[in-house]
Order: structure tokens, then sequence, then C-alpha cells
């Protein structure tokens, strides 16, 4: 049963990361982007390590792209 | 087809394949996409690729969590905390990084006006 | 699916050599999969039973290897110089928009519980899963929450700068103190039994190097997020 979990969020994460890289807005890829981090933290909660899923769902999931949402405001993007 | 995916090989397999796929379209990203901020994220994608490999490389099924819990009497049959210490290290460096590369971004935007790197022609001749 | 660009012949070549190098790569992991080695990290398991810390990550990542923290917090402090110098300046520019009064009454109410949240993070980090970068970094949200909502809200420079350097220089103290006292930088040289496993004073020295970096990450996670939120506008 974890092995289908696995495999199942594996191609949920790439589906992701490679439909934000297409993107034409900006705005639209940051927030696909932060959906990768949710994926990701959900994989290190499955593999049994919970400090690095801690880590990474307060860093890569929150402040990472938040600071991307901030340069985009300074860019001056219509959204 | 649940009892497929529960072999302890077809996991290493999904898992290698997975991350690896994932590092290779973070690299796609890097080298078609024209604007600066899509370049970052390209990057970005291509760590967490590796941390996943790092983690996914050591995941024994029937092994705790490298804490000690009131059930268990000693650190036995237990994960390896060794890569989930250095993981932790690089994530943080990571997005510091990923930081000090957006500020660059956004001061060259000020002073030019430009993002796409096929206008940032200055240093050519 | 039309890519944005003619793609060169450097392009696709490099394009060719990382795919092949990753093939490899895949071919050569798949094949040798080992299956009974001793490792570094038994070892450090089966050493971590004489620190009396219930986290086994928390003692690899501060006392095992704690020399590696250390130049880690050095390239935090590198990277945090480096936006401070391109993006602070004397006159900084305001949010244009002025939020109305349900912004901030509920980011009013939910600030105390953010950081007190972080500090429990932060101080049960040899016990539970947590530890200072989580912490901090807690703490920094909460803080970058503040300065979204508010538009006169900002951290004194002065403070930050203090706890900086306050942080930094007793993480190198304590490992001179216990180069002194035991021949090894950061050696444990605070009283830790293994009866104590589990209680809050325990482990000797590990949680209060874990609570300075804490305390260093989260100034600069917020001195970050200020810096970006808050630049100058006067070129």
């Amino acid at each position: 049963m974890i092995g289908f979990i696995i495999f199942v969020t594996f191609i949920g994460i790439i589906t992701i990361a490679f439909s934000a890289i297409i993107q034409k807005k900006l705005a639209d890829s940051i927030i696909l982007f932060m959906g990768v981090g949710i994926g990701s933290v959900v994989l290190f909660f499955i593999f049994k390590a919970p400090d690095v899923a801690l880590t990474e769902a307060v860093i890569g999931a929150g402040i990472s792209s938040l600071i991307f949402l901030m340069a985009l405001k300074h860019l001056g993007e219509k959204k | 087809m649940f009892e497929f995916f529960n072999q302890p090989e077809i996991i290493k397999i999904v898992v290698i394949i997975g991350s690896m796929t994932l590092f290779f379209v973070g690299l796609f990203g890097l080298l078609t996409q024209k604007h600066l901020i899509k370049i970052f994220m390209s990057v970005a994608i291509m760590e967490s690729g590796l941390f996943l490999l790092f983690i996914g490389l050591i995941y024994k099924q029937n092994a705790l969590a490298p804490i000690l819990t009131d059930n268990q009497q000693g650190f036995i049959n237990m994960n390896d905390p060794v890569p989930q210490a250095m993981i932790l290290t690089a994530i943080v460096i990571g997005m510091a990084v990923l930081a000090l590369g957006v500020s660059f971004a956004i001061e060259y935007h000020k002073l030019t006006g430009k993002t796409d790197i096929d206008e940032i022609t200055s240093l050519r001749n | 699916m039309n890519l944005k660009r003619d793609i060169s012949t450097s392009t696709f070549s490099g394009f060719a050599l990382s795919a092949s190098l990753i093939l490899t790569f895949l071919n050569v992991l798949l094949n040798n999969i080992p299956t009974n080695i001793t490792r570094v990290g038994d070892q450090f398991l089966k050493l971590n039973g004489s620190e009396g810390v219930a986290n086994a990550v928390t003692t690899v990542v501060v006392y095992f290897r704690g020399f590696d923290t250390l130049g880690e917090i050095a390239v935090l402090f590198i990277a945090s110089l480096g936006i401070g110098l391109m993006l602070d300046s004397n006159t900084r520019c305001n949010l244009k928009a002025d939020s109305n009064f349900m912004l901030k009454t509920a980011s009013q109410l939910l600030f105390p519980i953010i950081i007190l949240f972080g500090i429990y993070v932060m101080v049960y980090g040899h016990l539970s899963p947590g530890g200072g970068f989580q912490g901090g970094v807690i703490i920094a949200s909460g803080v970058l929450l503040l300065l979204i909502s508010h538009k006169e809200f900002e951290v004194p420079h002065s403070v930050i700068t203090l706890l900086e350097t306050f942080a930094g220089i007793s993480y190198v103290l304590i490992g001179l103190i216990g180069l002194v006292v035991l021949d090894k930088f950061l050696g444990n040289f605070l009283p830790h039994n293994i009866s104590d496993m589990g209680m809050l004073l325990s482990g000797g020295i590990i949680p209060i190097i874990y609570i300075i970096v804490g305390i260093k990450v989260g100034s600069e996670m917020s001195m970050i997020t200020q810096n970006l939120i808050k630049r100058s506008d006067d070129v």
C-alpha cells in the first residue's frame, strides 16, 4: 500500500513541476512551485524523516515561495 | 497492484527514477526559459529533486524514525540520522543563496529595466 | 509545445551530455545496490546513548558534526550581508496601500501565538522533531506577517545587530571553553547523565547551542525579509 502511495505522489510532483515551468504568467508558476514543496513534505513524512519534513515545510513551502512573491512585486509585473 | 509496489526493490527503483526525473525537469527549465526569475525557480526544483533522492535511498520499511519515544528501550532498528542532518543544512543554505540571487535580479531590473536574458547584452560586443 | 527560443548547437549538445550522464548514473545505481555494509550512522546511534539526548538527528547536527553547523552559520551570515549591502538604504519606500482593520486585528491576534509556537519548537529541539533552524524561521514568518499588514512597522536595526553578534560570539566562546576544559573543540563540559533522557534539562550543552543557532537564524531571516519588502527607492 505504501509503495503505491509513493508512486502516485512522485507522478503528481513531476506533473506540477513541469507545469510550473511552462506557464506564461509568473504568478501562476510561483503558486505551482509552492505545490512542489508541499508534495516534498508529504514524501519526507512517508520516508520517516520528521526533522527534514518540518524544515522543508517551513522553508521550502513557506519562506522560499514568499521570496519569489516579493520579487514579483518589485519587478512590476502585471497580475 | 498494491502487493506489486510493496517490494523493496521496486520502491528503490521508483524513488531513483522519480527523483532523477524531477532533476531532469529542472534542468530542462534552466536551459530553455528566458525570464530571470524562472531560471532561479528551475534551480530550486533541481535542488528539491536531489533532497528526495538522498532521503529515499536509505528508506527501510520496518525501521522507525530516529527519535526515542516511551515504548522503546534503546536506539536499535532506527533509520540513519547522518543523511538527515546533512539535508537539513543543505535546505537552509539553498534558501539563503536563492534569496541573494533574487536580490541581484531586482537590483538589475531597477537599474536597466530588463529581465529577459536575450536582451542583457551589455558585455557582448 | 513550442520552445521559446532557438536552441543552438551548444545548448543541444549540453542537453545530450547531461542526459547521457544521468542515464549512466542511473545504471550504476540500479545495478549495485549494497545490502549489508556498516554505516557511520549505526556507530553514531550507538554512541548517542551516552549523551542522554532523545533526538538522534539533533546530536548529529550539534555535537558530532558541530563544526559543519558553524560553517553553515557563516554562509548564512555572508548571504544576509550581501542582501543588506544591495538593498538597504536610509530612505525607504513604504507599501502603497493601507490595509483594512480586519487584516490588522487578525495579524495582531496571531502574532503572539506564532512567536510562542516558534519558541516552543526551538526549546524542545532535543526531545521531539524541531530545533533551532525550524523555530527561528517560524519566528521570522511571524515578523513577516506583521510587516505585510502594518504600514509603519519596522524592526529596529540595532536590536537585530545586538542579537546576531551575541549569538555568533557565544557559539565560538562555548567551543573554546570546551577546548580548554576537555581538550576538544565543542566538547560537552556540562553534566549529561543517561538517566535524565527525556527531561528538559538534559544533554549538557546541546540544547544551549541549538537555542543560540535559533536566535541567529531567526534574526537574520527577519532582516532578509524586511530588506526585500521595504527596499529603497532612490534610484
